[in-house]
């Protein structure tokens, strides 16, 4: 889909990107990560023309980057920044809709994308007549992507869109984001300093040190035979749990062992069902498939008699967590089975600890 | 009651020179804001920025000299008329509107121009749609304050016959006539105050909603 060979880049006297080659799969999620200065935000943005480079080669569908006029090209490539840059003149509506505008899209078409893109991104469809300076990190965030994403691009290119976000909310929009790729597999490149985020997000990571690569490869592969000292070093001590990460909750999630019943149905019926087809776990659903409690026959011991007790608020699993994340989870709440939910926070299922459990034992 | 007598019975008098100098300010504001904005876009091109930011400084430092200067150096090159009058209003009201635009502009973060780069604007939409609306309070602030410039600099063109109610002013000291002096001054500030509201709405007006928020 992309192809860099042999590029060059020196800024002055300094060498930034050293006769670089990669080839990016289409529909992959590409990590570029390195220290700071080490030339991956530079071979990023030669990729949409922003930074030109010395010598080498760069197409996109065989074709060389340079015989496109650098506005069409960029126009067919969505551009996520840090601090994402929306324009705070311009409503969310239009922010979104500037690169359709450019490609002369009808109204209604327009209408309809951010529409759907607000969707996408899990905002209220009420945001579109918000102002940037009205919005949270996170939420900014979202609608970059959404800008991005506006004009249906192939290629999205992605600086280290949350750098400035903190912590907590990283992890919720790297949990959309890849929910969000996995349903449009776009080709993605996407820079960033944080091994973690590298590690959860990418399909394969090029790890870049003073404008060479040192590694590119899949993320299992790099975890399991790092390249070098450089590389054990990027990723840390603890790369046999890093390794966890790389499995996927939406993986682990069974259909079976549990019953499923509307908020509307009274407690006696569910006891009833449960009873009759001798299970004990019951989860309660409203009509938009969104968990709203949980029935549970506690099991029965010999001090105590067993009780039939409702949680309306149970624990929940997320589908795009990674299993470590969702472990830690079921650690914390003490439960050997959570609730699955998807980031719409529908109901999908249910994840037991004994084969999270399998799972490591496999390693 | 001297001077309210006077007002009355010279009514058509002012009335045609507020006329005037309504025609004066209008006109000079109107060649400010288009060489302004024409000479600040020029400057603010990404490649000529440097002499964009030794203009600014320039303007900053032309902003403490008195009208009076400007006027008496266009009488000597240009002579005597209305034209040359228009001729020294724009240059003096020029100065806020560059140093305003361009400093405005300029102060666009680079994030966001780099955003609009990267989604395929070419560098005129860039300009229009995204630099100059961002930058128009700015602009705006500059504008505003040309317009009083060149109101209150209006009066004091008249000594080059500039015409307009700057003459109620000279003519009243001159024949040591207060009512005719305080009849022109007061029109004058009248007009500015009102001046000055019309642009307050139409600053609310063009500026994007967007930006008016504050944040929180």
């Amino acid at each position: 889909m992309i192809k860099l060979t042999n590029i060059t880049k020196t800024f002055g006297k300094k060498i930034a990107v050293n006769n670089l080659s990669l080839h990016i799969e289409k529909g992959s999620l590409t990590m570029f990560i390195g220290p700071s200065g080490c030339g991956k935000t530079t071979t990023l943005r030669m990729i949409n023309r922003l930074t030109p480079y010395d010598k080498g080669n760069i197409t996109v569908n065989g074709i060389p980057i340079t015989d496109v006029d650098p506005v069409e090209l960029r126009r067919n490539i969505g551009y996520v920044i840090q601090e994402i840059g929306l324009f705070p003149h311009l409503s969310v509506f239009e922010n979104i809709a500037i690169v359709p505008r450019l490609l002369k899209w009808e109204q209604k078409r327009i209408e309809q994308r951010v529409e759907e893109l607000l969707e996408l991104v899990t905002l209220d469809q009420s945001f579109a007549y918000k102002f940037p300076l009205q919005l949270s990190g996170g939420e900014r965030q979202r609608v970059g992507l959404a800008r991005a994403l506006a004009a249906e691009p192939e290629i999205l290119l992605m600086d280290e869109p949350f750098g400035a976000i903190d912590p907590i909310n990283r992890l919720k929009l790297q949990d959309s984001f890849l929910e969000i790729q996995e349903e449009i597999k776009k080709t993605v490149v996407f820079v960033t300093h944080d091994i973690n985020e590298a590690i959860k997000l990418g399909d394969k990571i090029a790890i870049i040190n003073e404008g060479n690569l040192i590694q590119y490869d899949n993320v299992s592969k790099i975890l399991s035979d790092p390249a070098n000292e450089f590389v054990e070093n990027l990723l840390g001590q603890d790369r046999n749990i890093k390794a966890l990460s790389l499995e996927k909750t939406k993986d682990f999630i069974i259909k079976d062992g549990f019953v499923t019943v509307s908020n509307t149905e009274p407690p006696e019926n569910v006891m009833k069902k449960l009873q009759d087809k001798d299970i004990r776990l019951a989860f309660v659903l409203d009509e938009g498939n969104h968990l709203t409690g949980r029935f549970l026959f506690e099991k029965p011991s010999k001090t105590k008699k067993q009780k039939f007790i409702y949680d309306p608020d149970p624990w929940i699993a997320e589908r795009q967590n990674n299993l470590n994340e969702t472990l830690s989870k079921m650690l914390e709440a003490g439960e050997k089975q959570l609730p699955v939910v998807n980031r719409k926070k529908e109901f999908v299922g249910l994840i037991r600890l004994s084969d999270i459990f399998e799972e490591v034992n496999k390693k | 009651m001297n001077i309210v007598s006077y007002y009355f019975n010279n009514f058509g008098k002012i009335m045609s020179a507020l006329e005037i100098h309504i025609f004066i300010f209008l006109a000079s504001l109107t060649f400010s804001i288009v060489i302004g904005m024409a000479i600040s876009i020029f400057i603010t091109q990404e490649d000529k920025k440097k002499i964009g930011r030794a203009i600014l400084s320039f303007m900053g430092a032309a902003q403490s000299v008195p009208s009076l200067v400007i006027i008496a150096l266009i009488f000597i090159f240009v002579g005597i008329g209305i034209k040359p009058a228009i001729i020294a209003l724009v240059i003096y009201g020029l100065v806020p509107i560059i140093f305003n635009t361009t400093s405005g502009i300029l102060s666009v973060r680079p994030n966001i121009i780099e955003a609009g780069k990267g989604m395929g604007l070419t560098q005129n939409q860039l300009l229009w749609k995204v630099k100059i609306p961002i930058a128009l309070p700015v602009i705006m602030g500059g504008i505003r304050s040309s317009a009083t410039i060149i109101i209150g600099s209006a009066t004091v063109a008249a000594v080059i016959g500039g015409g307009g109610l700057g003459d109620f002013i000279f003519i009243g000291l001159k024949l040591q006539k207060p009512e005719m002096l305080i009849s022109g001054a007061l029109t004058v500030s009248l007009l500015a105050i009102v001046v000055d509201t019309i642009m307050a709405m139409i600053e609310k007006k063009v500026i994007s909603k967007g930006l008016q928020i504050k944040k929180t």
